[in-house]
């Protein structure tokens, strides 16, 4: 059960992708993403009030700079949304997941951001290496 | 091809940077506080970006159809899903698959080109590429899992996005 949730929820996350490429095409990259992020925005809100999850005040107790990462999105979108203009939805995405976990793991080892530090071990080297030997072969 | 993999890696290292952050606000929020305000975040910048780059252009939705009204529906599903995957699974196995399903459906989208992405013919070397950088992500997660709680910075979505 788990494992289908996980699964639709990869998933999503490509149509997700996808989605704004179609919708870019019609109505502008900036308007998808600022369009696409509103109606979300909405349905979170609804959940949101009818959940009872937590209060606004809880947004206080949050480091202010933190409550600002949702911008980077806005960004983010427009990136993904060439992105898979110009290469396609399968190398955008690996490229995105290479440079994600990459900098992850190097957030990680360094103890960035005040994140627990993680030690670096060999199959977070091996696994990368794997990724970027698979969108070698994708590219060629 | 070099300017497209430079779009999807920026992007996949903002991501990242905006996990950390959005989990940060998860941990003194619940995952639909942090949820709404990404989205909201994620609104005024993109709506502040079309203003700067195209001003009044912004607001001309020329071509607008029904369905892109409902496509933001799509990133409340990722949270839901992970949130829950995650909670069933926990962090380690729950990113993998979904990470899995990711790539597994973008190969699936090229192959049969569907809504307006240029087809891209499946092919042996496709299938096997897609195959290794599963495995890649496999020996990570699986592999370098340390301790389930860091895993959870690793979450993607839009969008969004990348998300949660």
């Amino acid at each position: 059960m788990g494992a289908i949730f996980a699964f639709l929820g990869g998933a999503f996350i490509t149509l997700q992708g996808v989605a704004n490429a179609q919708i870019s095409q019609s109505i502008g990259t900036w308007q998808a993403a600022a369009l696409t992020q509103f109606t979300g925005f909405v349905v979170a809100l609804i959940v949101l009030l009818a959940m009872r999850d937590g209060k606004l005040g809880d947004y206080g107790r949050v480091k202010p700079g933190y409550l600002f990462g949702g911008a980077f999105a806005a960004l983010i979108i427009f990136g993904n949304v060439k992105a898979i203009e110009e290469i396609g939805v399968t190398i955008s995405s690996a490229s995105l997941l290479i440079a994600q976990l990459g900098l992850t793991f190097a957030i990680d080892s360094n103890g960035w951001f005040g994140v627990a530090k993680q030690r670096m071990r060999w199959p977070h080297f091996a696994g990368i290496g794997m990724m970027i030997a698979g969108v070698v072969i994708l590219s060629v | 091809m070099i300017l497209g993999l430079l779009l999807a890696m920026t992007a996949g290292a903002l991501v990242s940077v905006q996990n950390i952050f959005n989990s940060k606000v998860n941990e003194r929020t619940g995952s639909w506080a942090t949820t709404t305000l990404v989205l909201g975040m994620g609104f005024l910048a993109s709506l502040a970006f079309g203003v700067a780059f195209e001003g009044k252009a912004m607001f001309r939705l020329e071509g607008m159809q029904t369905w892109f009204y409902f496509s933001g529906i799509i990133g409340v599903g990722v949270v839901t899903c992970l949130v829950k995957g995650i909670r069933m699974l926990g962090p380690t196995y729950a990113i993998a698959i979904a990470l899995t399903a990711q790539l597994l459906i973008a190969l699936v989208w090229d192959s049969l080109g569907l809504f307006g992405v240029e087809q891209v013919p499946f092919t042996l070397k496709q299938l096997i590429g897609v195959l290794v950088i599963i495995g890649g992500v496999i020996v990570f997660k699986l592999g370098g899992a340390e301790r389930s709680s860091t895993a959870s910075s690793t979450i993607s979505t839009t969008p969004h996005v990348d998300k949660s």
